[in-house]
């Protein structure tokens, strides 16, 4: 055994590894002085940015922008700082204008570099500054995807902030396309278009599953009140899956327009649905309901127990009722479950 | 008696060289997927799912055992977390010093009734409390019966589809579960256990659960933790989670799917490696189900740990996780090159053996070896500078790679500094690092013929201000 050959291998990996070290000290070096420029730009923009968000005539901003070195950097720094305070608000037109003004040809190029990340964190920012601008390259570069990967996943849903329905339509071209991507969609689309797209999942025509189950959800979700007498129908569906999520959805809006449309399913051989049925019933106070619920604390299933115990603490009387079921149901695990939620009652008088 | 030990250094000079090739192996494999997710903006990646209401809600639990002094900054931690819907469980496993008192004063907790469902028989359970301020948080208070037995019992009180098993000792950075959480939610549940990077905690500032300042101790045993740790994270379990046969997830942190948990048994009580032994377990389950699901591993650092300072302390650490793998690969040896149990049997299984356990005792022949051959004419000294050279490339250059590796992908620390301290240091491993975790890894061997399961005992300074 050639010792030397040994010798050379471990040189030349510990000189490989000091030419490697020194190269990523270096650019380590770059990279923190170049850091260190963004930030001091930032932190000196920073007051005259905010006076510019205020008052659009303070043109200040304007004009110091232009001459930071690092202005795209800067500014989207600045403009994703302001819209994580202001998120859930109305859209700024201010940050559409500033970010279209000056984001949009640094935008366009990034869409097509060769690193996925940043054309990712891309996608994240047109979403966040709604630059409508880049739509038609959005719309382009989705019409040529064929695979509803991540960074397709986040092109439909930043086409869809920039109130774009076609995605709902591709999405559909995809069988495996997730629930909850739909859902996205649908909470990014505007009002209008938003219930025009769950008017045409919620009808008949739709063989989408997927879609129909994220356009009850969001239903619930977000509180839309006059879609109700379609989700009271979604009750009598032979689809268990979608019966529960018109459970789930009745239960988020806090309405029933006839209790008696609950009873079949407390006698559901699903146990999601005699447990939504309990929360519907506790949330409504559907005091009819209050013996159903006593029987159903002796479930075979503890979710169902745990509702419909929970339920009962939202009558007036549901610390009596407890009480007496705590000492008096038949089913040692309705007692235990109704003594512990007693003692929460007793919890929040304190 | 020559030929016996000219034998045994070739044995062991091609054993390192192939450990060596195999690391450098896994880590090209994981390369691509850590350099291109790089530059993304985790913020921006997880912030929709804050305002989501399509994540799933999960139980954190909390076992605790004489974790005074770290417990009640842990749930700060937690409270702190960015996370749409969760509870805190913390559970008390007989511990002798005050952790339930300091939980019951800071929380300002009352004992409740619980009808808790018993998926998994444990100790016994004495009390259980809940805070008056945030109710969603509880203590479990129960007799003695190891980390294991504590989490069964954490994961019997909880009410979530998921839950989190995090150290007493351990800080979550704020974001920290919604990043463990994000693959589970976008593979609409396929992904049934997530294991988070943990990053060791010393050196660094850590203030109310955030990273103020990343930094490096000067204790030269934590540094070399801190190289450990490199080479573990991002040679090993990277590439292994790409191919979905990663045997090893964090015990400091790691989120489950907890019906598959409790179909798999929960944890086993009578290992010391509780976290590998349950991940073995629920890739066996899911290749005797022929199931597509996965458990993933993300590399994002979101825990923070102490890691232990003292010689004595990380002897005990070290003897306890190879215990714990022994023990592991010892319970589950029907799946060692066992087809049906496809790359977990055929690859995964022999790499833990032959690279993690065995890997103790190769490199201590290597150091016997050498030693006799430079002082005891015990081998050719030709062949001895062969081992030498082989013993530092393995030891050594290896790890001064993952140093640079860290640095070519994640760069978490941020100074230059820290870059040639760390890389210099990776340097001395072979010298006297590796020599000391050699000795105690082959003593972990000979510990699992003792019968007791115990926690580990550690010093705490705390790690949160």
């Amino acid at each position: 055994m050639n010792i030397y050959a040994f010798w050379i291998l471990n040189a030349i990996l510990f000189l490989g590894q000091l030419i490697l070290l020194l190269f990523l000290a270096w650019r380590k070096q770059k990279l923190t002085a170049k850091e260190r420029t963004i930030t001091e730009q930032y932190d000196a923009l920073t007051d005259v940015f905010s006076s510019y968000m205020m008052d659009p005539s303070d043109e200040r901003f304007i004009q110091e922008i232009h001459s930071a070195s690092h202005k795209g950097v800067v500014l989207e720094r600045l403009l994703n700082g302001y819209v994580s305070v202001t998120k859930g608000s109305v859209t700024s037109p201010l940050v559409a204008k500033l970010s279209e003004d000056f984001l949009t040809a640094r935008y366009a190029k990034q869409l097509m570099r060769k690193s996925w990340a940043i054309r990712m964190n891309t996608l994240y920012f047109i979403e966040d500054f709604h630059m409508q601008s880049l739509t038609p390259l959005l719309k382009e570069k989705l019409r040529k995807t064929v695979r509803l990967d991540q960074e397709t996943q986040q092109l439909i849903r930043t086409l869809a902030s920039l109130n774009e329905p076609i995605t709902i339509s591709v999405l559909a071209q995809y069988p495996d396309a997730p629930v909850r991507l739909y859902i996205d969609v649908f909470k990014r689309l505007e009002e209008h278009s938003s219930l025009e797209e769950l008017n045409a999942a919620l009808s008949e025509e739709t063989n989408n599953k997927a879609l129909k189950h994220a356009a009850i959800s969001y239903i619930g979700m977000a509180g839309l009140i006059a879609f109700l007498p379609r989700i009271e129908k979604e009750l009598q569906t032979q689809d268990v899956e979608i019966r529960i999520q018109a459970l789930k959805s009745i239960f988020h809006l806090q309405y029933i327009s006839d209790p008696i449309l609950l009873t079949p399913f407390f006698q559901s051989l699903s146990w999601q649905e005699r447990m939504f049925a309990s929360q519907i019933a506790g949330r409504l106070q559907l005091s009819r309901f209050k013996e159903v619920l006593s029987e159903l604390l002796g479930d075979s299933v503890w979710w169902v127990r745990y509702s419909s115990a929970e339920a009962l603490t939202q009558f007036s009387d549901g610390d009596i009722l407890l009480t007496h079921l705590s000492a008096y149901h038949p089913d040692r695990f309705a007692r235990d479950m109704a003594t512990q939620w007693k003692s929460s009652l007793l919890g929040s008088e304190k | 008696m020559h030929t016996f030990f000219l034998i045994l250094s070739y044995v062991v000079i091609a054993y390192m060289l192939f450990s060596s090739l195999s690391y450098l192996g896994l880590f090209f494999l994981a390369f691509g997927k850590v350099k291109r997710e790089d530059k993304l903006d985790r913020r921006e990646s997880t912030e929709d799912f804050l305002r989501n209401q399509n994540t799933y809600p999960v139980s954190i639990l909390v076992p605790a055992y004489n974790e005074e002094v770290g417990v009640v900054s842990t749930v700060r931690s937690l409270l702190a977390l960015e996370y749409p819907e969760k509870e805190v469980i913390v559970i008390d496993d007989g511990s002798k010093d005050k952790t339930s008192e300091c939980m019951i004063k800071e929380f300002n907790m009352t004992q409740i009734p619980f009808a808790v469902r018993t998926h998994i028989q444990t100790a016994q359970i004495n009390s259980i409390y809940q805070s008056s301020i945030f109710p969603y948080i509880r203590l479990i208070k129960k007799a003695n019966g190891g980390k294991a037995d504590a989490l069964n019992a954490g994961i019997n009180l909880s009410s979530y589809p998921y839950f989190c098993a995090i150290d007493g000792d351990s800080i979550l950075e704020n974001d920290g579960l919604l990043k463990t959480m994000k693959p589970i939610i976008e593979s609409d549940g396929q992904i049934i256990v997530t294991g988070g990077s943990v990053r060791i905690a010393n050196g660094s500032t850590i203030s109310r659960s955030k990273v103020e300042v990343i930094g490096l101790p000067k204790n030269p045993i934590v540094l070399m933790q801190i190289i450990e740790y490199f080479r573990a994270f991002l040679i090993g379990r990277l590439a292994l989670s790409h191919l979905n046969i990663l045997l090893i997830v964090s015990g400091a942190f790691g989120v489950f799917n907890k019906e598959r948990v409790i179909q798999a048994g929960g944890y086993n009580k009578n290992t010391v490696g509780e976290d590998m032994e349950l991940v073995v377990r629920l890739h066996r389950l899911l290749r005797e189900e022929k199931s597509k699901q996965r458990i993933e591993y993300i590399p994002d650092p979101v825990c923070w740990t102490e890691a232990p300072e003292s010689l004595e302390v990380l002897r005990s650490q070290r003897i306890r996780w190879q215990r714990g793998l022994f023990e592991t690969l010892w319970s589950h040896r029907k799946m060692m090159l066992n087809p049906k149990y496809g790359a977990i049997g055929l690859f995964s299984m022999p790499y833990f053996l032959f690279v993690e356990l065995l890997g103790a005792v190769f490199e201590f022949l290597g150091y016997f070896i050498i030693f006799g051959g430079f002082f005891f004419s015990l081998v050719d000294p030709n062949i001895a500078g062969v081992l030498f050279l082989v013993t530092i490339f393995y030891g050594s250059l290896i790890s001064a790679l993952a140093v640079l590796l860290e640095e070519l992908t994640l760069h978490k620390y941020p100074k230059v500094s820290h870059l040639m301290r760390l890389y210099f240091w990776a340097l001395t491993e072979a010298f006297w690092y590796r020599p000391l975790m050699v000795i105690w890894r082959i003593q972990g061997i000979f510990a699992v013929f003792q019968k007791k399961a115990h926690w580990g005992d550690m010093k705490r300074k705390g790690i949160s201000s």
